[in-house]
C-alpha cells in the first residue's frame, strides 16, 4: 500500500547515504548485554579499517560499561551470518553497508 | 434549546450555487471515505458559542484564582519533592505543544469538513485546545521561576531527541487527511488512550501536592469528556455512512493505536519511576484503562460495525510488565542530554517496583540497578557516551525487546528503494511498510546530529542548540533543583527563595 494523498507524493529519504558523503551510519548491537539500552549508532567512513572502527569508535563507547573487556572473545554477525573481522579490512570490504546492524556477542 | 442551537449553528450553512461543492471542500474525497448524508452527524454536546465562552470563562476564573494563591503562598515548597517536577517538565515539553497543534488541525477541520455539524464541533474543540495550551503554560510558568527544565520547551519540542517522539506522532496525524486525523487524534488519542496519556499526569499532580496542575486537569476534564464523545461520534458516523469505510477505518485504528501506544512509553516510566509518591503502576493503569475499559467495553460495542481490536494489541499487552523499566533505564542513561533529571531508584522505590512487578523487576531489572549501584560506589554514573539507534517510525531508541523474550532487543528491518530502515517492533514495521514514502522523510534526531544539522558535532554543541542549560538535565542528586530544594527546606529564613543565581 502507498500513501493516499491529494497530489503527487514522492520525497527523498532524510537518512539516505549520500547525505553522509564518504561516510555511512553503522549500528552496533551489544547482544546479551542489557547495560546498553539500545544498539549504538556511529558515523564511520566506508574506508575505515575495522581496527580503527574498533579502537576509535567502539571502545570509547563500550568502556563506559564497567564490565567491558576489549580483549574478550566475540562473535560478530552481519546480514544474519557470522564474520571474523581483520583489523586491516575496511568496513566496505567486510560488507558493511549504510545503516547496517552489526551484532556483537561476548563468548563466555 | 434544540431549535436555538440549530439556528445558531447549522442554519448558518448554505448550499453553494456558483461553485462546485467539491471545490469548496476539496479535501474530503482522496482518502476513500464515502459520506452520503452529512446531516446524520449527531452533535454530542449542544453548545452555542455564547454558552461555550460563558462556561469556559467561569472555569478559567477558578483556575487562575488557584494559580495566584499557589504562587503567592510559595506553594511549590509543598510539593512532595523537586524531582516530582520532572513529570511536569515532560508534560510541558512533550504534551503542551501538541495541544497547540491540535488547535490548528481542528481549526482546519472546522473549515474543511462538508457538514455544518462536524464543522461546529471541530471549531469548539479547536478553541478548547488553544485554551488548554494557554492554561497549561500559565499553570506551569510559576515553576519556571524556581526550577530548571521549563524555560525553553517550545524550541526543545522541535529539536530534542526524546521530544521527537510526541512531535513526530502528531506531525504524522497533521499530515494525514481530515478523516484519518479524526481517527488518529479524535478517536485513538482522545478516546482510546486518553486515560493512559493525559490522566496519569493529572493524578500524579494530585498525589504530589501540585494543586495548580490538578486544578488545570479538572478545568480541562469537561472539555476532554466532550472530545472523547466527539471522537466516538466521529468513528460511528464514518462506519454508519458506508460499509466501504469499515476496512479503511480499521486500518487507521490499527495504525493509530500502535502510534499512540508507543508515545505512552514516556508516561509508563513517569508513573513507575518519576513520581515520588506513586499513584498506580503502569501495569495497573494499562489493565484498568485499556484492557478492561477499551478491549472489554469499547471494542465490544464497535464489533457491531465489524471493527476488531487493534492489530498488534497482543504485543502491547505482552509489554505491560516490562515497558516502564526498559524506558526509564534508557532515560536514566541519556538524561545528560535531556531537559529533565533522573536518579537511581532508592530501596523504597525498588521495593515498590518489585511488589508491583513480581514477575519481572527482581529477575530482569534489579540486576541492572545493582550493577549501577556498584558503578556509583566506584565514582561512576551511567551516562552513555554516544548515540543510539532509533526506530524509523516511533523515533524511540530501539530499546524494546522481542514480544516473547524480554532479554533480546527487537530489531526489524525493511528495505525501500534500496535503503534499509529499522523499526523497533512488529507494530512500527507494519506501519512503515504500509506507507514507506511517508516515513522515509522522518527527521530522526540521531541522523540529523550526524548530518551536522544540530549545532555541531560535540555533545555541548548539541545541548547548546537544544537550549539546555546547566541544571536542566543529568543526575537529580546534587543538581541545581536538588540543592535549592534542600536549602529552601532547611533554612529558617525563606526570603532568599527564587533569588538563587
Amino acid at each position: 500500500m502507498t500513501v493516499r494523498s491529494i497530489g503527487a507524493y514522492d520525497f527523498p529519504s532524510r537518512s539516505r547515504q549520500e547525505l553522509y558523503g564518504d561516510d555511512q551510519l553503522v549500528h552496533l548491537w551489544f547482544q546479551e548485554n542489557p547495560w546498553f539500552c539500545a544498539s549504538a549508532c556511529f558515523r564511520a567512513p566506508k574506508a575505515m579499517t575495522w581496527g580503527d572502527f574498533w579502537n576509535a569508535l567502539v571502545v570509547p563507547f563500550a568502556e563506559e560499561d564497567p564490565d567491558f573487556d576489549p580483549e574478550a572473545r566475540r562473535v560478530f554477525t552481519l546480514h544474519g551470518a557470522q564474520f571474523e573481522p581483520r583489523d586491516d579490512q575496511t568496513l566496505e570490504e567486510i560488507g558493511v553497508e549504510h545503516k547496517d546492524v552489526i551484532g556483537m556477542r561476548v563468548l563466555v | 434549546m434544540k431549535q436555538r442551537y440549530e439556528a445558531l449553528t447549522r442554519d448558518l450553512d448554505w448550499e453553494p450555487s456558483y461553485v462546485a461543492k467539491s471545490d469548496v471542500f476539496p479535501h474530503t474525497e482522496f482518502e476513500g471515505i464515502k459520506i452520503h448524508d452529512w446531516s446524520k452527524w449527531e452533535d454530542p454536546f449542544r453548545l452555542t458559542v455564547d454558552a461555550y465562552t460563558k462556561y469556559q470563562a467561569e472555569k478559567d476564573k477558578r483556575l487562575y484564582a488557584v494559580l495566584d494563591g499557589f504562587a503567592q503562598s510559595q506553594g511549590h515548597l509543598t510539593l512532595t519533592e523537586a524531582s516530582y517536577l520532572n513529570a511536569m517538565k515532560l508534560f510541558l515539553q512533550g504534551v503542551t505543544p501538541l495541544e497547540y497543534q491540535a488547535h490548528r488541525n481542528f481549526a482546519y477541520l472546522a473549515r474543511h469538513l462538508n457538514g455544518p455539524g462536524p464543522r461546529f464541533a471541530a471549531l469548539c474543540q479547536s478553541i478548547d485546545e488553544m485554551r488548554h495550551t494557554q492554561t497549561e503554560i500559565h499553570t506551569l510558568s510559576n515553576y519556571n521561576k524556581y526550577y530548571g527544565g521549563f524555560h525553553n520547551y517550545l524550541e526543545q519540542h522541535d529539536r530534542v531527541w526524546y521530544l521527537s517522539v510526541p512531535k513526530s506522532f502528531f506531525d504524522d496525524a497533521l499530515t494525514a487527511g481530515p478523516f484519518e486525523f479524526l481517527i488518529a487524534i479524535g478517536f485513538s488519542f482522545e478516546y482510546l488512550l486518553t486515560n493512559l496519556l493525559f490522566v496519569p499526569f493529572m493524578s500524579g499532580a494530585s498525589f504530589n501536592g501540585d494543586l495548580p496542575t490538578m486544578t488545570f486537569g479538572f478545568s480541562a476534564q469537561s472539555d476532554e469528556s466532550r472530545h472523547m464523545t466527539l471522537g466516538l461520534e466521529a468513528i460511528k458516523f464514518l462506519l454508519e455512512q458506508d460499509e466501504a469505510n469499515v476496512p479503511i477505518v480499521q486500518a487507521w485504528i490499527d495504525k493509530w493505536f500502535w502510534r499512540g501506544y508507543r508515545v505512552t512509553a514516556l508516561v509508563a516510566q513517569m508513573l513507575d519511576y518519576m513520581l515520588p509518591r506513586k499513584v498506580m503502576s503502569w501495569k495497573e493503569a494499562f489493565e484498568l484503562y485499556f484492557e478492561e475499559q477499551m478491549l472489554g467495553g469499547l471494542f465490544q460495542d464497535l464489533a457491531f460495525y465489524g471493527i476488531t481490536p487493534p492489530k498488534h494489541v497482543d504485543d502491547a499487552i505482552a509489554e505491560k510488565e516490562i515497558l516502564s523499566h526498559q524506558v526509564y533505564w534508557t532515560l536514566y542513561q541519556f538524561s545528560h542530554a535531556a531537559a529533565f533529571t533522573t536518579t537511581f531508584p532508592d530501596a523504597d522505590a525498588q521495593t515498590w517496583l518489585a511488589e508491583n512487578y513480581p514477575g519481572t523487576f527482581d529477575k530482569l531489572y534489579k540486576p541492572l540497578w545493582d550493577k549501577e549501584a556498584r558503578n556509583l560506589e566506584n565514582g561512576g554514573r551511567h551516562f552513555v557516551r554516544g548515540l543510539p539507534q532509533l526506530c524509523q517510525v516511533c523515533q524511540i531508541p530501539m530499546l524494546f525487546t522481542e514480544p516473547d523474550d524480554p532479554t533480546t532487543l527487537c530489531q526489524r528491518e525493511s528495505v525501500h528503494n534500496g535503503e534499509k530502515f529499522q523499526t523497533c517492533s512488529n507494530g512500527c514495521q507494519w506501519i512503515f511498510e504500509r506507507e514507506p514514502e511517508k516515513y522515509v522523510q522522518a527527521w530522526l534526531p540521531v541522523h540529523q546530529i550526524y548530518q551536522g544539522n544540530c549545532g555541531g558535532p560535540t555533545v555541548p554543541d548539541v545541548l547548546a542548540w537544544y537550549g539546555i542549560q546547566e541544571g536542566d538535565g543529568g543526575e537529580y542528586k546534587g543538581s541545581v533543583d536538588d540543592t535549592n530544594w534542600k536549602s529552601w527546606h532547611n533554612a529558617a529564613d525563606h526570603s532568599h527563595i527564587g533569588s538563587e543565581a
